[in-house]
């Protein structure tokens, strides 16, 4: 295993990546809800930007009731449209 | 009628009456519209994520209610003229938990025909080692 890595040629790294599942799917979680800012949070890194699928491997589906859900909290002041 | 949710933001240096009496005057409104109030859920203090007219923390209130658009309308512009009231939001629930629902009986029926499914495999099973 160890030596069939070794004779890859350079520049032909090969990843071992996970697999990346969508959190709500495994969960069953079938709606967001814009009050939930434990869970809203997770979704909303550092800069108060909302994470893309590609980083969180959320599905579609999913992706856009969290959209829907961060833009309802930070109009209400639970989450921040961005950090100073 | 329709379902909705009104939540809004007090001024935290606002005394408890006062709170109250918004709630109070809100609540009128609704049921003295024809909608009916589900919930009223005082969240208490907590900061704010942003600055909201220089204040950093605010007292917020939430409503259930069902209700129709008027009477929403009303409640928007009561809270929008009120001083004590910083900040409000109304989001519609109605269509959220009819889909909500739409999925529960959908699980439900499959959980059910898989539990018929394997009860019959089972029970075949102990037929055939019975026959054995």
């Amino acid at each position: 295993m160890k030596s069939a890595k070794e004779k890859r040629p350079a520049g032909q790294k090969q990843y071992y990546r996970r697999k990346k599942v969508c959190k709500f799917c495994v969960e069953r979680i079938d709606t967001i809800n814009y009050k939930d800012v434990k869970l809203l949070s997770q979704f909303v890194p550092e800069r108060a930007k909302i994470m893309p699928r590609r980083i969180s491997g959320v599905c579609s589906h999913h992706q856009r009731l969290l959209n829907d859900a961060i833009k309802k909290a930070r109009n209400i002041a639970l989450l921040p449209f961005s950090t100073e | 009628m329709r379902n909705y949710e009104i939540m809004f933001i007090v001024n935290p240096n606002a005394p408890e009456e006062d709170i109250d009496k918004i709630n109070g005057q809100i609540e009128n409104i609704i049921t003295s519209g024809g909608g009916k109030v589900e919930k009223i859920e005082k969240m208490g203090k907590r900061r704010l994520a942003y600055e909201v007219d220089g204040q950093r923390e605010g007292y917020y209130v939430l409503f259930v209610t069902g209700a129709n658009g008027d009477i929403i309308k009303e409640c928007e512009r009561r809270l929008r003229v009120m001083d004590a009231v910083i900040k409000y939001i109304t989001v519609r629930t109605d269509e959220e938990v009819r889909r909500m629902e739409k999925i529960k009986s959908y699980r439900q029926k499959r959980a059910a025909r898989r539990g018929s499914h394997t009860s019959t495999a089972s029970g075949g099973q102990f037929t055939e080692e019975a026959t054995q």
